[in-house]
């Protein structure tokens, strides 16, 4: 049986993407759609979704941007609507009301996240917040708008005020949720087809002799996990980016695998050196430290307002 | 070895994954390539821990990797992500349809000229967002890609967001219209065609974890080739292990053809479903007319108990545990009647037709079981789809001639001369 043909982003596509032709950076383009796929794996904690649920959002909402500018849509509507038609795709769909309340929540976190730290301007780097994340595992609590230590003393501790039930806010974000819906499926042209990794990886496991290595295991399956917040899975077949996730994990863990050229492992899975090494290396650019500015700066561009107040700040400069 | 004398040729730096150009003949030479490979790696000892492949194997592939595996495609083959097109590529030609589900057009492409379907759905008053059922439909039919499924070229757009249209191939009749409108029934050796293309196609959907949920004749659609397409999705659904939230719904296919175990209320059926509208299709292609016409559930469950004979502890053993088991009375047992209904059917037809509509769904015929079934191996063969009669089609307008239309015998002069002096 042929495999199915998931789309994958053209050569053209990742060289120019819409916010890049917009005048956004790379990085800061790769932070606020990780950022996003971040909202979608909270949003699924939060609604007990499944996971296989949660990865197709994240890999349709990392499409999404190949067809559409950070400027015309935020990150916090389309990471949404994503979740919302996985959910249906997964058939296991949830309530609008759940998800937006949980979306909600998040977005008032983040605010408050924010508003604690814009009140005194950020003055030294010394009280920076370390990063809690572990390569290789969920990062859900590493991420900006986990509660963090707060560097500040304790002045407000965020509390959740539920709307009420009939609320403005909730027609807005309902309406804000149908639209990211449509245009998701509009700007993908409808192919909602998304191959997730994991009975793959435990394929290849089996295959390189390494199923009874727990910690292995565990550190691939995380690398796939974390993978899914970067675009890799929008830009290489499966094989490629799990042979990665094998790569990156054998490697912390000191497995010797046959890698001298004749005779490459990840040649067994037609995956290509540099293919995988570029994989890796989108990988572990998430780990890369962000300043608190940085991480401030993408928490605050969850909206595409700010989205294009950025832009007209820095790019009339 | 050819292919690591090519291999060194052509140097991997060129052949980059990302290159377009003509990859139609790579794609062709690399699958033949990859399948001697695989031929020669089921020679070869399964490998367990890879410190242990043999020196001589790797040395005989090349170092630069130039067969892809058939089940990793090269980049290029994959589709690029395309946003939707606008209903307007599309002149509208008429209307052939309209169901519950939304109208079809037929349509012409302005770019290509081709002559498509455009099957517009229903969006109004939608309450939790794009309906679940379109999405499963366009997903159906875009992962069960096959010669026998109906071919989805894309979905397109209209003005606003609540008009979407299925744009699909063309096909000019549906196997129920053509069923009522043929002087003569199909051929066995016909017969053995359709059943051998509709059970690839279900085998297929099967295979890809899609059930119908709705074959009917109606359903078939079939081209002037011989071939036919099954088509509308519009009750398929991702089937699995877990099924999902809330099971599945006992609201699914059309009455005639719906399966003994969700008419006793299942919810946890699977694709024995299809595999018994199948057995239904292929008495239908055999009568001529459907074959059980009731008129509601407990007509249908009494017709089916008629025909295959009240369902046993041998012949259904999970028949109790059925929510609505209690709730019908069974009618003394007695033997099948299929012999009775269908008196020219050779003895391995029979078999399959009884294969196909067996009670308990577990031991019900698979599809790719049904494919290999002797019944398409014995006197007469399926006949080639090109040795079909092609038929007038309705969707596209065209008209049946009369059976009997030759010219009339020329009146004699006589009678002619009265006619005209007859005239005031």
């Amino acid at each position: 049986m042929t495999p199915t043909l998931v789309p994958l982003a053209t050569h053209s596509q990742i060289a120019r993407t819409p916010s890049g032709e917009d005048g956004l950076p790379q990085e800061l383009e790769e932070d606020l759609r990780a950022f996003g796929c971040k909202l979608i794996h909270q949003a699924g904690i939060l609604l007990n979704q499944k996971q296989v649920a949660v990865a197709t959002a994240q890999i349709l909402f990392q499409r999404f941007w190949f067809v559409t500018s950070l400027k015309q849509f935020s990150i916090g509507d389309i990471s949404m609507g994503a979740l919302y038609l996985a959910s249906k795709l997964e058939e296991c769909p949830i309530r609008m009301r759940d998800l937006i309340n949980v979306y909600d929540l998040l977005l008032q976190r983040n605010s408050h996240e924010l508003s604690l730290h814009s009140s005194p301007p950020p003055s030294s780097p010394s009280h920076r917040p370390q990063p809690t994340h572990v390569p290789g595992h969920n990062l859900v609590m590493a991420s900006p708008a986990a509660p963090a230590p707060s560097p500040s003393n304790g002045k407000t501790k965020f509390k959740y005020t539920p709307m009420a039930y009939f609320s403005d806010a909730f027609y807005n974000l309902k309406d804000a949720l149908v639209v990211a819906e449509m245009q998701i499926l509009k700007r993908l042209g409808f192919n909602m087809l998304v191959v997730l990794p994991y009975g793959t990886l435990i394929n290849y496991l089996r295959l390189l002799g390494l199923t009874n290595h727990k910690e292995a295991c565990g550190k691939a399956w995380g690398y796939l996990n974390d993978a899914l917040q970067t675009p890799v899975y929008t830009i290489y077949a499966v094989p490629t980016i799990v042979s990665a996730a094998i790569l990156l994990a054998t490697r912390h863990l000191g497995i010797s695998l046959p890698s001298t050229p004749p005779n490459s492992w990840w040649d067994l899975f037609d995956a290509s050196w540099e293919d995988v090494w570029t994989v890796c290396g989108h990988i572990m650019r998430l780990y890369r430290d962000r300043t608190l500015e940085e991480r401030l700066e993408v928490m605050r561009m969850v909206n595409k307002k700010e989205v294009r107040k950025w832009l007209e700040e820095n790019n009339s400069l | 070895m050819s292919t690591v004398a090519e291999g060194t040729s052509a140097p991997s730096r060129k052949r980059t994954k990302w290159d377009e150009e003509d990859h139609e003949n790579e794609a062709i030479r690399r699958r033949q390539q990859a399948l001697s490979r695989q031929l020669r790696s089921l020679r070869k000892p399964r490998m367990t821990d890879v410190t242990s492949v043999p020196k001589g194997t790797s040395l005989s592939r090349s170092p630069i990797r130039d067969a892809y595996s058939i089940f990793v495609p090269p980049r290029a083959h994959h589709p690029p992500i395309q946003p939707s097109r606008s209903v307007y590529c599309y002149e509208r030609l008429n209307q052939i349809e309209e169901g519950s589900y939304g109208v079809v057009f037929r349509a012409r492409d302005k770019e290509t000229g081709d002559i498509v379907a455009l099957k517009k759905l229903k969006l109004e008053e939608e309450k939790h967002g794009f309906p679940i059922t379109a999405l499963r439909e366009i997903n159906a039919l875009m992962s069960c890609r096959h010669e026998n499924v109906v071919h989805i070229r894309e979905v397109v757009v209209g003005d606003t967001l609540t008009q979407v249209f299925v744009v699909m191939d063309f096909i000019e009749h549906d196997l129920k219209t053509l069923l009522t409108l043929m002087p003569a029934p199909f051929l066995q050796s016909e017969i053995k065609t359709l059943m051998l293309q509709l059970l690839s196609a279900v085998a297929h959907c099967h295979a890809n974890w899609i059930l119908h949920r709705d074959l009917k004749t109606s359903n078939l659609l079939m081209n002037n080739r011989g071939t036919i397409k099954v088509a509308d999705f519009g009750l398929a659904r991702r089937y699995g292990d877990p099924i999902g939230v809330g099971g599945l719904t006992q609201l699914v296919v059309t009455l005639w053809y719906r399966a003994p175990e969700i008419l006793l209320g299942a919810t946890n059926y699977s694709t024995a479903v299809d595999m018994w509208s199948v057995g239904c299709i292929f008495a239908e292609l055999l009568l001529k007319e459907p074959l059980f016409q009731a008129k509601g559930e407990i007509e249908l469950l009494s017709m089916i108990f008629k025909l295959l004979g009240p369902p046993t502890s041998a012949t259904w053993p999970d028949y109790c545990t059925l929510p609505l088991a209690k709730t019908i009375a069974i009618s003394p047992p007695h033997a099948h009647q299929f012999r009775q209904r269908f008196p020219h059917m050779t003895a391995l037809g029979l078999d399959l037709l009884t294969s196909l509509l067996t009670y308990d769904p577990q031991q019900r015929i698979s599809a790719e079981e049904a494919l290999h079934h002797p019944y398409f191996s014995e006197s007469p063969l399926p006949k080639h789809p090109d040795l079909f009669a092609s038929f007038p089609s309705a969707a596209a307008g065209e008209k049946r001639k009369k059976p009997f239309d030759s010219p009339s015998a020329p009146l004699r002069a006589a009678d002619r001369i009265f006619a005209e002096t007859e005239l005031p």
